[in-house]
């Protein structure tokens, strides 16, 4: 259907407006937006600034009053809405599995919607059952109302890759568990995304789980306007206003700190010099520092060297920093975002 | 003459009676489960259409039954025919109402769920909404035949067909040997054709709901 | 108008259907329309329906009128049809069904608050699986086996009457009770209420819709009911129904079915107004 058959494709959104009839301000107005091929953007905002409405213009559940979309080059709004609606994954907080079916049956129904031969689907049921960490033998028959609400989530995540559409739509997925659950089910994700490379639009309200999934952030105002568009540690970093900062909130920096990893710093000293405490060359340096203040020590050490006090400043632009010539904000923008934001994972 | 002595000597009346009440209240109940659900599907989503044909099941609901029956009269004759559009028109409005209930209580994810993945409007309707609002519909249904057997008694006094000819019977020789054994068998066999279509229903319902609905934690 | 709250009353009592039967979806969706149905209604659309029924009668009375003055009546007709015959059977199928509803509302709904506490919730089964079957038992079998126990007459009718509706109005009052949110009994006991004020306070108040709207069926059957009244000798519009069979009086008998279907009409109307007097605010 698009230019890639499972591989991210691009979507663009031209002058995308939702009006809707009776109501005085469009819900949507005039977006601009391009995102790029396999990255996972995040579109998050306050309640009622029409996040969702953007999002669910892109599979046509909501139809746009004028704009384009195109997806992997193509015009979506010239296609047949339930053939489009086949080839974009789409998991909602609320999950939506049907009670009536298995969950096998849930999740291998648009592979039989898209008339897929039974054999292909049985074995695309399992990969995905084992692909969500949900043991095959144990859940396939199972129903909907027997599974955990993480459980649901997991199926409800499968449901949407089940065709291995190129384009996946997810609006807060995990927004119904309980934080531990949740913080699990992200962790997967993020691990499952680097695999797969889809596109994904997630709509969220939490910044922090923008921060923690995405590659790009959409910050939206009412209406859907585009406050800002960047990487995490650029809106960290430097919020485009104040609305903007008043989302990021008063802990910018200890959120950028979790973004970096102890092997991005340049290191002071030998590995593994011992009387220092320990830390794993992929911890965060907001865990680091966790560390550090924990043991009374301004410096710990890693695998990838010794990391101080001074170095961690430097890395988020506070204090001096610790390496010169090397602008800790430098953090590539636009064109190549991802290595910072993946180290940060 | 003791009631079990009457009712082995009246054993083919009685049976035939019984028969033909059973056959009026199914015949009926299938024609009435047919529109009704039928009704259902077309109109739960537009509320003037809705509406109305809840207005409209419930007016006729209101008519008392021997009222209707005897104004039948004049357009359809006694027995039969009367009967069973009577019989027909009365358990509409259980069925509508149900289904239509049963079809809009789905669970409005569930239905953007099924969207969002491409079903269409019809396919969601046939295998997501009418599966989940099934066992709704199938109160309806059990609801309107008990009703009907009551009513169908009544139907006797038109020539209709059925049990409540026994009761009539009864009824028209008070004081006579047999008139306390007609009475009886006729209640009395009512009563048990009411308990075979609830066995006969509850049957259906452990067929027909999907499993996924009777599942628990 | 009648036929739109019949609905909504009706879909309250299946509410308590649905909840008679194993698993929850039943009453859920139920639940979830009936509030969908009544949203809808603008105050001004709900005054001039309350004015349809009335209207809708009167004009039916009116028509019936000049098709019977326009029959050449014989004189058994006019023995039937005339001011004095049909007020008294008026009256009597009215006092029939007042006073058969007054006694299914002393008897089943303080047996039915009875059944709804905690420690009665055995009974609960035995309750829906009888109302629901009761329903099956053909009201004419009832009334005519009460005659060979009292003689005809009305105490008959009325004794067949109640006991054909006191179990439905019995199960709706205590599904009606049971079916206050748990959440909200909780709060009131939280509150340091006794046993005693919570019932009075919260669950009954929060039941008095459900109560209501199974009184309002029953009081339509009942109306339908006392139509047989006439079987047994106790009056009422059932028998201009009756006569006119039997005499082969055409006219007779359409006069009893349109006015036992008007009075059915007028009396569920009168039921909606009540319920909506009654009604607490804020439900």
């Amino acid at each position: 259907m698009f230019d890639t058959e499972t591989e991210g494709a691009r979507i663009e959104l031209r002058a995308l407006t939702k009006h809707y009839p009776g109501q005085p301000a469009p819900a949507v107005d005039n977006v601009d937006l391009d995102i790029p091929a396999g990255e996972l953007v995040v579109f998050v905002g306050p309640s009622g600034c029409g996040k969702t409405t953007t999002m669910k213009m892109i599979n046509r559940l909501v139809e746009p009053t004028s704009g384009e979309i195109r997806i992997g080059g193509k015009d979506v709004l010239s296609l047949q809405p339930d053939e489009l609606r086949r080839h974009i994954g789409y998991a909602i907080q609320q999950v939506g599995l049907f009670p009536h079916l298995t969950i096998g049956q849930n999740i291998g129904l648009v592979p039989k919607l898209l008339g897929w031969p039974a054999a292909r689907i049985a074995a695309r049921v399992e990969e995905l059952l084992s692909l969500v960490n949900l043991e095959p033998s144990l859940f396939h028959d199972r129903y909907p109302r027997q599974l955990s609400g993480g459980q649901q989530q997991r199926v409800g995540v499968a449901r949407a890759l089940a065709a291995d559409p190129p384009v996946m739509l997810m609006d807060e997925p995990f927004g119904a568990t309980d934080p531990i659950t949740r913080e699990h089910l992200q962790k997967e994700f993020v691990r499952l995304q680097k695999r797969l490379r889809k596109t994904i639009i997630f709509v969220t309200h939490d910044f922090e789980e923008a921060i923690k999934l995405g590659d790009r952030i959409v910050v939206l105002r009412e209406r859907s306007h585009i406050a800002q568009y960047d990487t995490p540690a650029e809106i960290l970093a430097r919020p485009a206003d104040d609305y903007v900062a008043g989302f990021v909130g008063q802990d910018a920096t200890l959120k950028r700190l979790a973004l970096l990893r102890v092997e991005d710093v340049a290191p002071a000293g030998p590995p593994q010099q011992a009387g220092l405490p320990q830390v794993a060359a992929g911890t965060s340096l907001r865990e680091a520092l966790d560390v550090m203040i924990a043991h009374g020590s301004d410096r710990c050490s890693s695998p990838s060297g010794v990391l101080t006090y001074t170095a961690l400043c430097g890395a988020v632009g506070t204090g001096r920093p610790s390496s010169p010539g090397r602008e800790p904000e430098a953090v590539p923008s636009l064109p190549a975002p991802e290595k910072v934001v993946a180290g940060g994972r | 003459m003791n009631f079990s002595e009457y009712v082995v000597s009246r054993w083919d009346t009685l049976s035939l009676a019984a028969a033909e009440h059973v056959l009026a209240v199914a015949i009926a109940i299938g024609v009435a489960a047919l529109v009704g659900i039928g009704t259902g599907l077309l109109v739960h989503e537009t509320p003037k259409a809705r509406n109305a044909s809840l207005a409209l099941s419930a007016t006729i609901l209101t008519v008392p039954s021997l009222a209707l029956l005897t104004l039948l009269i004049p357009l359809t004759g006694l027995g039969w025919g009367s009967t069973l559009i009577a019989l027909t028109a009365y358990a509409l409005l259980p069925i509508i109402r149900n289904t239509v209930t049963g079809l809009n209580g789905v669970d409005a994810t569930t239905v953007e769920a099924g969207r969002g993945m491409g079903m269409s409007r019809a396919r969601v309707l046939m295998k997501v909404q009418l599966p989940l609002a099934w066992p709704l519909i199938l109160t309806g249904v059990r609801v309107s035949t008990q009703m009907i057997i009551g009513i169908a008694a009544i139907a006797a006094y038109v020539d209709g067909p059925g049990l409540g000819t026994q009761i009539f019977e009864g009824l028209s020789r008070l004081g006579s040997v047999n008139a306390l054994n007609a009475t009886l068998a006729g209640t009395l066999g009512i009563v048990v054709i009411a308990v075979l279509f609830d066995l006969f229903f509850y049957a259906v319902r452990q067929l027909t709901v999907p499993r996924g609905l009777r599942v628990r934690h | 108008m009648a036929a739109d709250t019949l609905t909504a009353d009706v879909l309250g009592s299946e509410a308590s259907e649905g909840a008679g039967v194993p698993g929850a979806p039943e009453t859920a969706g139920a639940s979830g329309a009936l509030t969908a149905g009544r949203a809808r209604p603008s105050r001004r659309a709900a005054r001039l329906r309350l004015l349809l029924t009335p209207a809708a009668v009167c004009a039916v009375l009116a028509a019936l009128y000049a098709w019977v003055s326009a029959q050449d009546l014989d004189s058994i007709e006019q023995r039937s049809l005339n001011p004095s015959v049909i007020l008294t059977k008026a009256a009597e199928h009215l006092e029939m069904t007042l006073a058969a509803t007054a006694l299914v509302v002393v008897i089943a709904i303080p047996l039915g608050i009875v059944a709804s506490r905690s420690r009665n919730r055995i009974a609960t089964p035995v309750i829906l699986t009888a109302a629901n079957l009761g329903q099956a038992v053909p009201c004419i079998g009832l009334l005519v086996l009460c005659t060979f126990l009292m003689g005809v007459g009305f105490q008959t009718a009325l004794v067949g009457l109640v006991a054909y509706s006191v179990l439905p109005v019995l199960r709706n009052t205590m599904i009606g009770v049971q079916q206050v949110d748990p959440a909200l009994v909780e709060a009131a006991r939280g509150m340091g209420m006794t046993r005693g004020q919570v019932l009075r306070r919260v669950e009954l108040r929060l039941a008095v819709p459900a109560i209501l709207a199974g009184l309002r069926t029953a009081l339509v059957l009942t109306v339908g009911v006392a139509t047989l009244g006439a079987f047994v000798a106790a009056g009422g519009f059932g028998e201009l129904i009756i006569n006119g069979l039997k005499l082969n009086r055409m006219p007779v008998t359409v006069v009893g079915g349109v006015l036992t279907a008007c009075i059915a009409f007028l009396i569920d109307w009168l039921g909606a107004l009540a319920e909506n007097v009654l009604k607490p605010r804020g439900l």
